[in-house]
């Protein structure tokens, strides 16, 4: 298995990479640190978006981040999908390739969600063997990210924290700590995000995600669809110090605008490196209202969906 | 824990909760059970409709992004509907979601309320939609699928001889029974075209560059193209053509004589064929 070194790069601010944006990168090659392409867009690609990839990887370090693994699904891991992630980080020179705790479906379905686990010591168990198989199959340590949740399982007697913590010193896998998955899911099952990271094995994060989310009249959904809030910004500047400055992504996937508003929003991030976490602010942000705004999707993925509409013509009929 | 097949085995437990809620996302009526945490608040029931709501409408989303005219021509609430029904009856089985779309036009034609009448009595308005999903997944697959930029080598010039050219692997040759590349076209320019007439059309459909184009062909020449591809070259095309329509040779390959500017180069310069074989180095 590989070892380390490179997970531990601190690579900056990064931007995901995304469709509507390819355009604008291949012209502009924008001054952003890295890049982080979901593994399922491209791992397939015979087209553009693979061809697009390899461009960038040429120009800027890339981390694959997967939505279809399915780490906790009672299906059998797909070993041909697992060396075809293979192939696709060792062609684009992945930095790291990660994913969710989660599962997606079973029975050979797919929901394309982040579906929740029970966190208990089964579990727990469960999990930990399948990751050692993933990392032999991948032939470096998996990277894994916390999910937002909506649930808690009457089932669960492990925190989340303390779940991540156990599979890292079980199988030496790494961590992509999402901030806004903190907020989101603290939130919604009424713990403080404070005590949520105070118990968080923050010696195995490689990596900080940021991205917006929308207040439900009674919750709030991981809709990555509007700016960073102001309480997970807050949660970031913890994060950040307590990682010694974790390689940190900003996703937009909903309703996304174009690329020098998403990288604007991810500079904000600046801001909030240095100083003392803002309790009062972080405390308002829990507390404020819903929005009027109806609840928008969780887990959006229509943006995986390239446009082919955009990039097709009708020859004049002469022939 | 044990192992099968080298791989752990889940805890029945855990299964039992996953087929559970797999099942309450994709039939959500009537979804109940124990394992929702009811001490949380909002009651359990409110959290799981987040997921079984998102779960439908992200699904439904990624359709319309792979069938935009469709969901033009429908509208996008009755799409939605049929995106709805055809997600139940064909949830996902792919880690991609490129696939979501595979078994849609088929799916269409089998729900179609006058399946079992004959082809003349139907209505011809799902004919239309039928095709137009046809057409969409097809110049879908076409985008990402394998394609001729990284052979370039194997481009053919004007001067190359019949007996070298091959139809390019990756093209697509289509017929349906309504114009709906002119369809397409016309919701990507951003206009609000309505159905069409029933008129056959005969189409190339390739891609170059990483942009798909389609050519709209006669049909005669969509035999002969599909001659070529059976046969493997032009020449051997013609042969195939000759007999289909059992007409000389000579009258054949006299007709395509006189079609080298008009079409033959246009449809060299185009991309339509590839080099049998590659060229040699000097």
């Amino acid at each position: 298995m590989q070892d380390a070194p490179s997970l531990g790069h601190h690579l900056g601010l990064g931007v995901g990479l995304r469709n509507v944006h390819f355009d604008h990168i291949l012209r502009e090659w924008p001054a952003v640190d890295w890049f982080e392409a979901i593994s399922e867009n491209f791992m397939d690609s015979g087209g553009r978006p693979g061809y697009v990839l390899a461009q960038i990887a040429e120009r800027y370090p890339v981390v694959l981040h997967g939505v279809s693994m399915s780490i906790g699904s009672c299906d059998p891991l797909d070993r041909d999908y697992l060396r075809r992630l293979r192939a696709l980080a060792e062609g684009v020179g992945a930095r790291w390739v990660s994913d969710h705790v989660c599962w997606t479906g079973v029975g050979g379905v797919n929901s394309h969600d982040l579906l929740p686990l029970p966190l208990t010591e089964e579990v727990l168990a469960y999990v930990a063997e399948r990751v050692r198989v993933v990392q032999d199959i991948l032939g470096r340590p998996l990277v894994l990210e916390n999910p937002s949740t909506y649930l808690r399982l009457r089932a669960s007697t492990l925190r989340e924290p303390e779940f991540l913590a156990a599979l890292v010193a079980e199988t030496g896998c790494r961590l992509l700590l999402d901030v806004n998955n903190v907020f989101v899911s603290c939130f919604n099952a009424g713990e403080d995000p404070r005590s949520y990271l105070d118990a968080f094995p923050f010696e195995a994060v490689v990596q900080l995600h940021l991205a917006g989310h929308q207040r439900g009249p009674e919750h709030i959904v991981d809709t990555h669809d509007q700016p960073v809030s102001e309480g997970v910004w807050e949660l970031f500047r913890l994060a950040w110090q307590r990682t010694g400055g974790a390689s940190t992504l900003l996703e937009w996937d909903g309703e996304v605008p174009a690329f020098e508003r998403v990288h604007a929003e991810l500079l904000r991030a600046r801001e909030f490196m240095a100083g003392e976490l803002d309790h009062g602010r972080l405390d308002a942000a829990l507390r404020r209202g819903p929005s009027a705004a109806a609840e928008g999707l969780s887990t959006p993925v229509d943006f995986l969906v390239p446009s082919v509409m955009g990039r097709s013509e009708l020859a004049a009929e002469a022939l | 824990m044990s192992e099968s097949k080298g791989q752990p085995s889940p805890p029945a437990s855990l299964r039992d909760f996953q087929d559970w809620m797999l099942g309450a996302l994709v039939r959500p009526e009537g979804a109940s059970g124990p394992e929702l945490d009811v001490r949380v608040h909002p009651p359990a029931r409110v959290r799981l409709g987040t997921y079984q709501r998102s779960y439908i409408a992200r699904l439904g989303k990624c359709l319309a992004g792979q069938f935009p005219a469709l969901c033009h021509a429908l509208g996008p609430e009755l799409f939605d509907d049929f995106a709805r029904e055809y997600l139940r009856a064909h949830p996902s089985t792919s880690h991609s979601l490129y696939a979501l779309g595979r078994r849609f036009p088929a799916w269409l034609e089998a729900q179609r309320p006058d399946r079992d009448a004959a082809a003349a009595q139907r209505e011809a308005w799902i004919d239309f939609m039928v095709d137009l999903a046809d057409y969409e997944w097809r110049l879908f697959e076409l985008f990402d699928g394998p394609g001729p930029e990284r052979e370039r080598e194997r481009e053919p010039t004007a001067d190359c001889p019949d007996a070298e050219l091959a139809l390019q692997p990756h093209l697509v040759l289509a017929e349906h029974r309504f114009p709906v590349a002119w369809y397409y076209h016309e919701v990507r320019a951003g206009r609000r075209p309505s159905v069409p007439r029933r008129e056959p059309s005969a189409s190339v459909l390739l891609r170059r560059d990483y942009a798909t184009s389609t050519f709209p062909v006669t049909a005669l020449h969509l035999r002969f193209l599909t001659c070529v591809r059976e046969r493997g070259s032009v020449n051997a095309g013609l042969v195939g053509l000759a007999e289909v329509l059992g007409r000389p040779l000579a009258e054949i390959e006299a007709a395509w004589a006189a079609q080298r500017e008009g079409v033959r180069r246009p449809w060299i310069e185009a991309g339509f064929f590839t080099r049998a074989r590659p060229r040699t180095r000097r």
